[in-house]
């Protein structure tokens, strides 16, 4: 320092916020969350795009029920599963239907009820224990095939898109952490959950000798497209915000290498390179199943896990002006 | 009727009572906070001092924290305390996400500061009070028992607290649709500011800060 010290004052500027508490992270939120919103996300991925490709009858059927399916089942009921047992009140967790009207968890709460009974009813008239088709004469059938049927089915998809994107509006919606208000959480949780779910039916259909589509292709490099562009566009806009600038240093400085490394370079980029390969060199589908599903799961969780672990709630400020003496 | 608090910021001197107070009436924890007090710096060379600001819940007109809840645990009452149905809660989180002002905690499990609960601990412990988020009540349960000729945030015995506490007579509780009240001639007088004004969470908690 140097230079005299000024003896005449300033003049007198208007009032100045000041900020009175600096920005924080949140710690409510972390590994279970990330791990609850990727299961919900790949397990209604799994069922929408089966059901919308029509690749349900292909993928293999088991006592009488399409295996994919019930695969969507399955990781949808172990994301609620976990998410109950993380919160360690199983009975009170029904009361969590309650406010549809205000909240996003209620909203996907009751998203996926409606999506496991619905599902599992379409499904239910193909059950075959020991032989017996019990549920057989239900006017309906897993292939939705009949007009209650598709109405059923279209019910439950409806169920399984709000699945997908209700993680996301959680963070987006009402929450006070700057990072996460903004229209692209939803839109990267939903583009990676449809990707992850594409890699998980390439891997099923790999598995089950069914020829991988170069359309399935298609799509994956698509969804892996799109979430790269809404990634972008989320790191580059509005980054001086407050909270928001907090949260992308941290991702760019501690969270570094696993935001660069794994979420863009291993699980989005690489395997939507892979995706175009594969549709254009048929040979190569197989292979890239297996992959994606490795890449996309990685990426997509960790995406999940550091929005989680960015999120800074803003600096509380205010103007104070110097109190009299 | 609407509670509210006004904080007069010149009188406040830091001293952290309101704080204890709280902490000990409410049994809190160690390290959970409903009330606190930020230490500042306010102003430039040379016109400068430290401010304190007791800070917590601010108990919204329209609060951000009520309707995330997906169980409704977390309510606002008529009066426009907004506290948590403990027996509701399913401690999800979403509420402290929610709230600009930080002033959620979750109490995750029954702890005291040492192997057993003190007497001032035990009087007020909450065994439903673990495995769900807490806040700043305004001290509801002080609030409420006032009978028929008492005021609260007159009367200390049934004022919340950290007002009760205060040594510098910095915290004032009152009524804020009562023109009468202590509180709305504060308001009157000095025209208070809130934090956070540009959310529009309409706060209950009025900072005198000149």
């Amino acid at each position: 320092m140097s230079g005299p010290v000024p003896t005449t004052r300033p003049p007198a500027g208007p009032p100045r916020a000041i900020e009175l508490m600096p920005a924080v992270l949140q710690h409510e939120w972390d590994l279970y969350h990330a791990t609850w919103f990727t299961l919900m996300g790949v397990g209604g991925g799994i069922f929408l795009l089966a059901r919308l490709l029509r690749l349900e009858r292909g993928l293999g059927v088991w006592l009488g029920l399409p295996v994919v399916d019930l695969v969507s089942f399955a990781v949808i009921s172990a994301g609620g599963l976990l998410l109950i047992w993380s919160l360690g009140r199983p009975l009170r967790f029904l009361r969590a239907v309650l406010k549809p009207g205000t909240s996003w968890i209620s909203r996907g709460a009751i998203a996926d009820f409606i999506f496991v009974a619905l599902g599992g009813a379409l499904i239910l008239p193909g059950l075959a224990l020991g032989g017996a088709t019990s549920f057989a004469r239900l006017p309906w059938d897993p292939w939705a095939s009949t007009t209650l049927g598709r109405v059923i089915e279209g019910v439950a998809l409806a169920a399984a898109a709000i699945v997908i994107v209700y993680a996301g509006l959680v963070l987006a919606d009402k929450a006070a952490v700057t990072f996460w208000r903004s229209w692209a959480i939803p839109a990267q949780f939903v583009f990676s959950s449809l990707a992850m779910s594409m890699a998980t039916v390439m891997l099923m259909q790999t598995l089950d000798g069914t020829p991988i589509e170069s359309l399935e292709c298609w799509l994956l490099a698509k969804f892996l497209a799109l979430l790269l562009a809404v990634i972008a566009w989320h790191v580059v806009t509005r980054r001086t915000q407050p909270g928001k600038a907090e949260a992308l240093a941290r991702l760019h400085t501690v969270y570094g290498g696993l935001f660069w490394g794994v979420v863009i370079t291993a699980g989005t980029v690489l395997p939507m390179l892979l995706a175009v390969l594969a549709a254009l060199v048929p040979p190569t589908r197989d292979a890239l199943g297996v992959a994606a599903l490795l890449l996309t799961v990685a990426g997509g969780f960790l995406l999940r896990l550091l929005t989680l672990r960015v999120g800074y709630f803003p600096p509380v400020s205010g103007v104070l002006r110097v109190p009299k003496r | 009727m609407r509670w509210g608090m006004v904080i007069d910021v010149r009188k406040c001197v830091g001293c952290q009572t309101c704080t204890i107070a709280c902490h000990e009436e409410n049994a809190l924890p160690p390290g959970i906070f409903w009330r606190h007090v930020v230490d500042v710096e306010v102003g430039d060379y040379p016109d400068v001092r430290r401010a304190f600001l007791p800070m917590g819940c601010q108990h919204c007109a329209e609060p951000p924290c009520v309707p995330v809840c997906p169980t409704g645990a977390s309510q606002q009452r008529q009066d426009g305390i907004v506290f948590v149905q403990y027996d509701m809660c399913i401690g999800c989180g979403y509420c402290a996400v929610a709230c600009p002002y930080r002033a959620r905690h979750m109490i995750h499990e029954q702890d005291w500061y040492f192997s057993t609960p003190t007497p001032s601990e035990e009087k007020a412990r909450e065994p439903e009070r673990h495995g769900v988020m807490s806040k700043c009540t305004f001290c509801k349960h002080r609030v409420d028992k006032a009978p028929a000729g008492a005021t609260p945030g007159v009367d200390p015995e049934y004022t919340p607290v950290c007002v009760s506490s205060c040594i510098a007579n910095a915290m004032h509780f009152g009524d804020l649709d009562d023109p009468n009240s202590n509180v709305s001639k504060l308001r009157e007088a000095h025209q208070p500011g809130v934090l956070l004004e540009e959310l529009n969470l309409k706060p209950s908690l009025f900072y005198i800060t000149e």
